[in-house]
């Protein structure tokens, strides 16, 4: 296996493809008890058009497959869960689904063997039928009226839709109760077929392990040792202009919400994207960050209500700055963030903000070392965006005042930014 | 993972948990106070109004660059009911210097920092800060009306109010509009006072410290430097009421939501302290996990939910019910919850429900020394119980309940409020 080192966390990556394609990635951590299994696949809500490998046909197929599929995963053939199994051993066990990819993952102190039997079992074998398909819908129903209740995602789903014409990140992960109606066990199988490969898909486990004995029990567990073409997706065409500069929708909130974002294009730079990323949160720090001027003048006279979240979401089809919070007042946030950038395009970057932000971002990554599960969630979903986490570590020196102007000038400018606001009724 | 507690004063504690397994060390302050209506939205107010400004760091800008400066050390606070009592929680996390890319003082800054934040406030006149308080109480009457927002911890709210009308666990933690209206600085700083003279005081520090490690001596100093004096503590933590079965009370709510929410609080009646392990294991059993009753029954078998589970209030003896529905399955998902109910009662559960529930709860045992948080808020919980147990010991008691003491449990167990939020 390689073995990567990094000397800031003092952590350790062992990293090994598969002859079938499957990439194996294995944190050791001594002395912890919980052992952290993560299998994901690149397979999320906006991988909705693909060509189908055997027959090289297109295939449209209905919003929300991917996280419908996650939730069949679990049934098996002889009418037990996997995750009722998983959980009866005391093994903590969940799957998720996110734009980009689909994970199964569970968290044990003990019955470590037996999970990852049950795991790589269940996640090799699906088992969808007519009536198993059809009571799910009911579930996923109640899953996503909960959706159209909460207020944040609303805001979010919103705040999509302002920044992109076309591309599928609009579209909600769980589809709708009209969009999954359509699903059958056919296209549950068709899309199985095509993104379950080994070769789409990651595997991290993250505890104390002994890697190169750890790989042969996962290579054991293998069904599949085939390689595979890789699968051709095909996303529509986005313009680089946002789609809308508002949205806003009334819900049962007290005060406001809102979400402001930056469209990014991400087009030519992805292999600079940690650096880019790393910027960018230094930058938002500088702007609304908790020590920033203009965040302590918006809490003082009143108009937020709290810290402002600060994110910078992006993937190989899409790309986004966020920034969210609750305000009597959202234009005047609005208004006051785009005066600011102003401000800071104009003048020099203060040297000693500049370090001292640097400072707390290498903190906060670090501090992400702290559990087994922060660590194989990021190894994971930053794998599917083509990255090994501690890119993050090490790209840390190469960010310099002038790469912030560069950013400053090319993303947060007022043709990129969009609001989206939940106001109460 | 070992924990070594110094009393330093009476009723002023200090518990290190020495642990090599984090990138940092986590310290947290808990000051225990007896709740009231009289005071809940005074700690709430006072809370707010700590985070603001100190006689060192005077404004929020200041604590922040503080902060960003000790590589964005993490400061967070908060308030908790626990059993009749008020608990502020203050935590600083900070890396350990093994961590750090230069030499810099980390821990002792941050000790000192967090100390600041909570026993030095910035003053003026006789109360605290007068733009802050007059923002904070702004803030907070705004928090106060965003109760609903979130429909969930609102019915959960909501259920706990009605279950407990006259007593100090059913108010609401951020306090009350019209209480707040009444609240002046002077009093404020007054109330402030008397918390800090009178209030139990824990102080844990988590991290991998080393054999001449200074740190209790640096948080120590900080004690007496804040001329923190010897407090009588002895009417804390009552746990020892028998509670009654009483007659079950059912509250509806409209609001709009294209979710009910439905809320159910169950009392375990004539238990005393030893049998709160059973009623735990009985908790597990009946809504913990995906292998619970109620999972398997109102989601799995009856899909009639995305959720439902119930937790149990050990300080309070409850249980909570949760489970969110369509408004129209009201009748069906109760009678569903009440059949559960009743089958714990008459034994109708198997060996295998019995060891999930066990399996589960040792896990979850045994992964708190992999989180720092979660050990201090077990070893605050053993210190409020007054027992000393490590979780080893606490596994085997657990391992040790038997299906008859669960039934006997079960028939102790009775509904409090059935509370309903829909359209």
């Amino acid at each position: 296996m390689e073995r990567i080192e990094n000397s800031n966390v003092k952590e350790e990556c062992y990293l090994e493809r598969l002859n079938n394609g499957l990439q194996v990635i294995i944190i050791p951590k001594k002395d912890i008890q919980k052992k952290y299994i993560i299998w994901a696949t690149k397979f999320g809500s906006i991988d909705n058009t693909f060509i189908d490998s055997v027959t090289g046909e297109k295939n449209e197929i209905p919003d929300g497959v991917a996280h419908f599929l996650e939730h069949k995963m679990f049934e098996q053939k002889d009418g037990t869960d996997s995750l009722y199994t998983l959980m009866a051993l005391g093994i903590d066990a969940n799957a998720y689904t996110t734009n980009d990819h689909t994970a199964y993952l569970f968290e044990c102190t003990e019955h470590f063997y037996e999970g990852l039997d049950e795991l790589m079992n269940y996640v090799q074998n699906p088992y969808f039928t007519d009536e198993n398909v059809e009571k799910e819908k009911g579930i996923i129903g109640q899953e996503i009226g909960m959706y159209d209740d909460d207020p944040g995602w609303q805001l979010y789903v919103n705040a999509m839709d302002c920044l992109y014409e076309n591309n599928p990140i609009k579209i909600d992960i769980a589809g709708t109760v009209k969009s999954i109606s359509k699903i059958t066990p056919e296209i549950l199988y068709k899309c199985y077929n095509t993104f379950y490969h080994p070769s789409n898909m990651v595997f991290v486990a993250v505890g104390d392990f002994e890697p190169e004995k750890l790989l042969k029990e996962i290579k054991v567990r293998i069904k599949d040792n085939k390689s595979k073409n890789q699968i051709k997706r095909i996303y529509p065409e986005e313009k680089q202009e946002i789609n809308k500069k508002y949205v806003e929708k009334q819900m049962e909130v007290s005060l406001p919400l809102f979400m402001i974002g930056f469209k990014d294009q991400l087009k030519g730079r992805y292999h600079e994207v940690v650096k880019r990323h790393i910027a960018i949160e230094i930058i938002l720090n500088m702007l609304v960050g908790k020590s920033s001027n203009l965040y302590s003048n918006l809490y003082k006279e009143g108009s937020v209500l709290g810290g402002l979240d600060m994110e910078y979401e992006f993937g190989h089809e899409y790309a986004h700055v966020l920034i969210a919070g609750q305000s009597k007042t959202p234009k005047i946030v609005y208004e006051k963030i785009l005066q600011k950038l102003e401000e800071m395009r104009k003048n020099d970057i203060n040297k000693e903000d500049f370090e001292r932000i640097k400072k707390k971002i290498y903190g906060d990554y670090t501090v992400e070392y702290n559990n087994v599960a922060d660590i194989g969630r990021m190894f994971a979903s930053d794998y599917v965006k083509g990255i090994n986490s501690f890119e993050y570590m090490n790209k840390f020196e190469e960010i310099d005042t002038n790469y912030l102007k560069e950013i400053l000038n090319q993303l947060f400018v007022e043709d990129n930014m969009v609001m989206s606001v939940i106001k109460g009724k | 993972m070992t924990l070594n507690t110094i009393k330093i004063e009476e009723g002023i504690k200090i518990h290190k948990i020495n642990t090599n397994k984090f990138k940092t060390n986590l310290l947290a302050i808990y000051l225990t106070t007896q709740l009231s209506r009289e005071n809940i939205t005074e700690n709430a107010l006072i809370l707010s109004i700590l985070k603001r400004g100190t006689e060192n760091l005077k404004t929020q800008e200041d604590i922040n660059i503080k902060l960003e400066e000790l590589y964005g050390a993490e400061f967070n606070c908060g308030i908790d009911k626990l059993g009749n009592d008020s608990v502020f929680k203050f935590y600083i996390e900070s890396l350990n210097d093994k961590f750090i890319y230069k030499k810099e003082n980390v821990l002792e800054e941050s000790i000192n920092t967090l100390f600041d934040i909570v026993f030095n406030p910035l003053k003026e006149n006789n109360g605290f800060k007068e733009e802050y308080f007059k923002s904070e109480k702004e803030n907070l009457k705004q928090i106060i009306k965003s109760r609903k927002d979130n429909k969930g911890t609102y019915a959960y709210t909501r259920c706990i109010e009605e279950m407990y009308k006259n007593e100090p666990y059913g108010l609401y933690m951020y306090g009350y509009e019209e209480d707040l209206d009444e609240i002046t600085n002077d009093a404020l700083y007054k109330e402030y006072l008397n918390v800090i003279k009178n209030c139990k005081i824990d102080i844990f520090i988590s991290g991998n410290f080393s054999e001449d490690s200074n740190v209790e001596s640096l948080i120590s100093n900080n004690i007496k430097e804040k001329n923190l004096k010897p407090r009588d503590v002895q009417n804390l933590y009552l746990t020892n009421q028998i509670k009654k079965p009483v007659k079950e009370k059912i509250v509806k709510e409209n609001m709009d939501v294209s979710q009910g929410k439905l809320v159910i609080g169950l009392d375990v009646t004539n238990t005393n302290q030893e049998e709160k392990n059973i009623a735990a294991v009985y908790n597990t059993i009946l809504g913990g996990g995906v292998n619970s009753k109620l999972f398997q029954n109102v989601r799995e078998k009856a899909s009639l939910a995305y959720s439902a589970g119930s937790l149990y209030i050990k300080n309070k003896n409850s249980i909570i019910i949760k489970s969110g529905i369509e408004a129209l399955n009201y009748d069906k998902a109760l009678d569903i919850i009440k059949q559960q109910l009743e089958d714990m009662r008459n034994g109708k559960f198997s060996q295998k429900d019995i060891d999930n529930a066990k399996q589960l709860m040792k896990a979850s045992l045994k992964s708190i020394q992999d989180e720092q948080d979660s050990a201090i808020s077990y070893y605050f919980g053993k210190e409020m119980e007054q027992e000393k147990i490590d979780i080893p010991a606490y596994i085997e008691q657990i391992e040790h309940v038997t299906k008859e003491q669960i039934i006997e449990i079960a028939n102790k167990i009775s509904i409090n409020t059935i509370y309903f939020l829909s359209k």
